[in-house]
């Protein structure tokens, strides 16, 4: 799954970068166009006064009127330079002093611009141009050395990247911060659905963007809708249960009459009868209320719901007092629903209390599972029974009181939490049951 | 003995209150949370057996509303959902037993008695003091020399609450509360003629008379 703020993240670093790029190219290509522009029109300004300052003679001989002449021209290898020829003869500035160059006739109204290796290994922009004067075509060129003007464009360039790449950098980090901010509402909601994961809240409180916040109010809407379907069943399943338990209650007396006194066969059949639908009816409502995996909003407190069932098992077992331990793995929290803990740890529990001598031993610990691990010190059941134990109504001993529900039961929940229950020998001495349920993280 | 017995099922009630009768205890039904609460805060009863599912008001707030104000009659629990998680709270709130629908009569009676002995501080089995020993189902007595009499049923009621009590001073009002329903008529001339009867059974000495205080049972 890829995340949306490295997705927004990737796509504005590119169209950013992109855009400095193109802008710099831009800015870069338009100072170099714009010198040389520049640059041109001075020399063709140049060359129009060398033009001018230009005395023909008759013979085809030519002067220059040096007072015209810029004093640039004067300086030797001031970077500034010029050969103006005709037919016959060339001359060339004297800032060329001892250097020489030799340029093509050009016929009159041609331009020519180029740039070449002068004096001193200057790099010389030049332009040629070709004349007409005093019926003599001549040739006039003019060079500037553009060294520095490239070293001042490079210089320029350089800052320029530069401020782009700070530009660039500082734009990304804002964006980023943007992103992270826009995207902070949705970091909200994860963390309020990791806790309702946890069960420590019911409902998801974070306020999130318009586009989101549909999306929030749905799953409120369907954690409330699911709350209180699962109330409402386990509401009608329950006064089904009164209602057909009272019944039963009533059948139960009705075969306790007077009249019935001499009948003991049917008494007996009744009573049986009676019995067997009250079992069909705890096996199959607890069946039909189980919430199979965990619904979000519920944790459990173990120690505190343990400690609570030992000391109504001791008040059950008044007589026999069990002594109930219990260890728990510091911090360890069930995920599931409490009434189901109860129901399977209770009736493990009883299990034990009443087959025990004064023992019974309660472990919970975890590893990829949840683990609880509930031990007696009583008799124990031989190997061949290990095996009976859930099948429903099964009971290993028919002189203690009992439905043989129990374990049945306990078997329904740990197999509609997808866990698995063991049986074995306990050290102690008794059965030693093992319930491993799978964490859901 | 006497026992509230709430039940809201127009059936059971009734039944059960008459199975309860039979058995020697007298047994008032009250129907709905708010009127058992106040009975049970008002008579002086020796047992309650207290449904859970109770119109007006759940058994489970009603047991609570007595435990907070320091009325601690022995409360049995009836409940037809049996899950553990009531159970834990059933005992939480301060029941002394629970038993789930459907049960048999004779299992509640058990309990009753039960729960009766063990509020008196004598422990299990049948009830046994000063020689004399009764069988509750069979409502019969059996003295130390090996004879059994049969009772009636308010020699019965009287019995047992005497040795329930045993070495205590028990006014004559006292029994009648203990010995009659609410709304019965109570005389307590009445009272006398059925200790004296009960003196010819198990021997004029176990039961002794205080002048202007009422009767005491057992070693003085």
């Amino acid at each position: 799954m890829i995340s949306l703020k490295r997705r927004l993240s990737l796509g504005l670093t590119f169209t950013l970068s992109l855009l400095i790029l193109l802008q710099w190219a831009l800015i870069t290509l338009v100072i170099e166009r714009v010198t040389e522009t520049q640059l041109l029109e001075r020399l063709e300004s140049e060359s129009e006064g060398l033009l001018a300052s230009i005395e023909i003679y008759p013979d085809g001989s030519f002067d220059l009127n040096s007072l015209r002449l810029s004093s640039l021209y004067q300086r030797p290898f001031s970077g500034h330079y010029f050969v103006v020829c005709t037919e016959q003869s060339c001359k060339q500035s004297r800032s060329l002093w001892d250097e020489s160059i030799n340029i093509e006739q050009l016929p009159s109204g041609r331009k020519l611009q180029s740039s070449m290796v002068g004096p001193n290994d200057e790099r010389l922009f030049t332009l040629h141009r070709g004349y007409f004067k005093q019926d003599h075509s001549l040739t006039i060129m003019v060079a500037q050395n553009i060294s520095e003007l490239h070293e001042d464009i490079f210089q320029f360039q350089m800052l320029y990247s530069l401020v782009s790449a700070i530009g660039l950098a500082l734009l990304l980090f804002i964006q980023w911060l943007i992103v992270g901010k826009a995207l902070q509402p949705l970091q909200n909601i994860q963390k309020q659905l990791s806790r309702l994961r946890k069960g420590e809240t019911a409902k998801i409180d974070a306020q999130g963007p318009a586009e989101i916040q549909p999306m929030i109010e749905e799953l409120n809407r369907l954690l409330n809708t699911m709350t209180r379907k699962t109330q409402r069943s386990r509401a009608a399943l329950g006064n089904l249960a009164h209602a057909l338990k009272t019944r039963l209650t009533l059948l139960n007396q009705t075969a306790e009459h007077a009249s019935l006194k001499n009948l003991p066969e049917i008494q007996a059949s009744l009573n049986q009868v009676s019995r067997d639908m009250g079992q069909v009816i705890e096996r199959e409502l607890k069946r039909a209320r189980l919430l199979g995996s965990p619904m979000p909003g519920q944790k459990v407190e173990l120690e505190h719901e343990i400690a609570e069932l030992s000391r109504t098992l001791q008040l059950l077992y008044r007589e026999k007092s069990p002594i109930i331990d219990w260890e728990i793995e510091p911090g360890l929290l069930f995920f599931g629903d409490r009434e189901d803990l109860l129901e399977m740890l209770g009736n493990l529990l009883e299990n034990a209390c009443k087959w025990c001598r004064k023992r019974v031993y309660i472990s919970v610990y975890q590893n990829q599972n949840c683990c609880f691990v509930v031990e007696d010190d009583g008799i124990g059941c031989v190997e061949s029974e290990l095996s009976q134990l859930v099948q429903r109504g099964f009971r290993a001993d028919e002189s203690v009181p009992g439905s043989g529900l129990g374990l049945a039961i306990v078997a329904d929940i740990v197999e509609s939490y997808s866990g698995e229950m063991l049986f074995s020998r306990s050290s102690m001495g008794g059965l030693k049951v093992e319930v491993r349920l799978p964490l859901i993280i | 003995m006497r026992i509230l017995l709430v039940e809201d099922d127009v059936q059971m009630g009734p039944t059960l209150q008459n199975a309860l009768s039979q058995a020697g205890y007298a047994v008032d039904l009250s129907v709905d949370g708010i009127d058992a609460e106040a009975l049970g805060d008002i008579e002086p009863y020796d047992l309650i057996v207290l449904d859970l599912g109770l119109p007006k008001r759940s058994g489970m707030e009603v047991l609570q509303n007595w435990r907070s104000r320091d009325n601690h009659v022995p409360v049995v629990i009836l409940t037809a959902r049996g899950s553990w998680e009531e159970k834990v709270q059933g005992f939480k709130a301060g029941a002394d037993d629970y038993v789930a629908k459907p049960f048999q009569t004779e299992e509640l009676l058990a309990r009753i008695s039960a729960v009766l002995k063990r509020s008196s501080g004598i422990s299990g089995g049948p009830l046994q003091v000063a020689g004399l020993q009764l069988d509750e189902d069979a409502q019969s007595v059996q003295l130390s020399n090996g004879t059994q009499f049969t009772l009636t049923g308010t020699e019965f009621r009287l019995l047992r609450y005497f040795m329930l009590h045993p070495g205590q001073v028990i006014s004559k009002s006292r029994l009648t509360e203990h010995v009659y329903e609410y709304d019965s008529d109570r005389d307590s001339n009445v009272i006398e003629v059925y200790v004296n009867r009960l003196r010819q059974k198990v021997g004029t000495d176990l039961i002794q008379t205080r002048r202007g205080q009422g009767y005491i049972f057992g070693s003085a």
